[in-house]
């Protein structure tokens, strides 16, 4: 059994954790986010959610993400509740229109604080900039 | 007309293609891909192509989920100047196969569609029809 080598393959996910310098916990998603991969998603960021002080700032980023179905944003909608339960906001870098258009058209982009890339998280290299 | 030729759907005219797979999520991946294609050579916008694509998959998705085993997932996609018309179909075991209309992809799938219906063949089949014009309804 050996892992999938190309991450854009129609139907696979590829998640990374990553601790940011500035202390922010990310989760780097890339592939396509479906009812097949919806659960690795929901993996990865439960590990987000679970695995960092309940006050650090915590991210994804689906900018390597070419599709994402109703069932990887409830997964997303989920987990921007679970983390507003710990009392912080869930910040997501949407990329390109694949993820961007689902959740403005479902009006979820509303549970998240959207970020064009990951110099704006708070704590971020270029945060100071209000 | 070539080998594709207008089977009976409703409105006439207008060009058809059919996909028929397994009736398993492992390739959905491909209707997917055929339903941004045909949006695309329709002159879709970007927008209506993603709302499009999300819709089928979720169609599909959600037929899958109750089709009986080994039966087929029939997707017919026809093109009307401006608007595509997708029937989706699955074989059934039994009445008990329902899909359920109380849920978050049904109510996801309503906002991404212009139409959608579901039909029921006395326990045979499921079907999901759903319509989506070249250009986004403004929300």
């Amino acid at each position: 059994m050996s892992a999938p080598q190309d991450s854009t393959r129609p139907g696979t996910l590829v998640t990374r954790l990553e601790h940011q310098s500035s202390g922010a916990a990310v989760v780097w998603v890339s592939g396509e986010i479906d009812t097949l991969t919806a659960p690795a998603l929901d993996e990865a960021l439960t590990a987000l959610l679970a695995a960092d002080p309940s006050d650090g700032v915590v991210g994804v980023e689906l900018s390597g993400v070419g599709f994402l179905a109703s069932s990887g944003l409830a997964v997303l909608i989920r987990a921007a509740h679970q983390a507003r339960a710990q009392g912080r906001d869930l910040h997501l870098v949407a990329g390109g229109r694949a993820v961007a258009r689902p959740l403005q058209v479902t009006g979820s982009d509303r549970l998240f604080t959207l970020h064009d890339d990951l110099s704006t998280l708070p704590g971020g290299a270029s945060s100071q900039v209000d | 007309m070539s080998a594709v030729e207008p089977t009976g759907t409703p409105g006439g005219g207008g060009s058809v293609v059919e996909v028929r797979t397994s009736a398993t999520a492992a390739l959905i991946p491909t209707i997917r891909a055929v339903a941004s294609d045909l949006a695309a050579r329709a002159d879709f916008d970007l927008d209506a192509i993603s709302d499009l694509r999300m819709a089928v998959d979720e169609a599909c998705a959600t037929l899958v989920d109750v089709a009986s085993p080994g039966s087929a997932l029939q997707c017919s996609f026809t093109v009307h100047g401006n608007v595509i018309e997708v029937e989706a179909r699955v074989d059934t075991a039994g009445p008990e196969s329902t899909v359920s209309t109380d849920t978050f992809g049904w109510r996801v799938l309503q906002t991404l569609a212009d139409e959608v219906e579901l039909r029921t063949d006395g326990g045979r089949s499921v079907g999901i029809l759903l319509n989506k014009r070249a250009d986004p309804t403004p929300r």
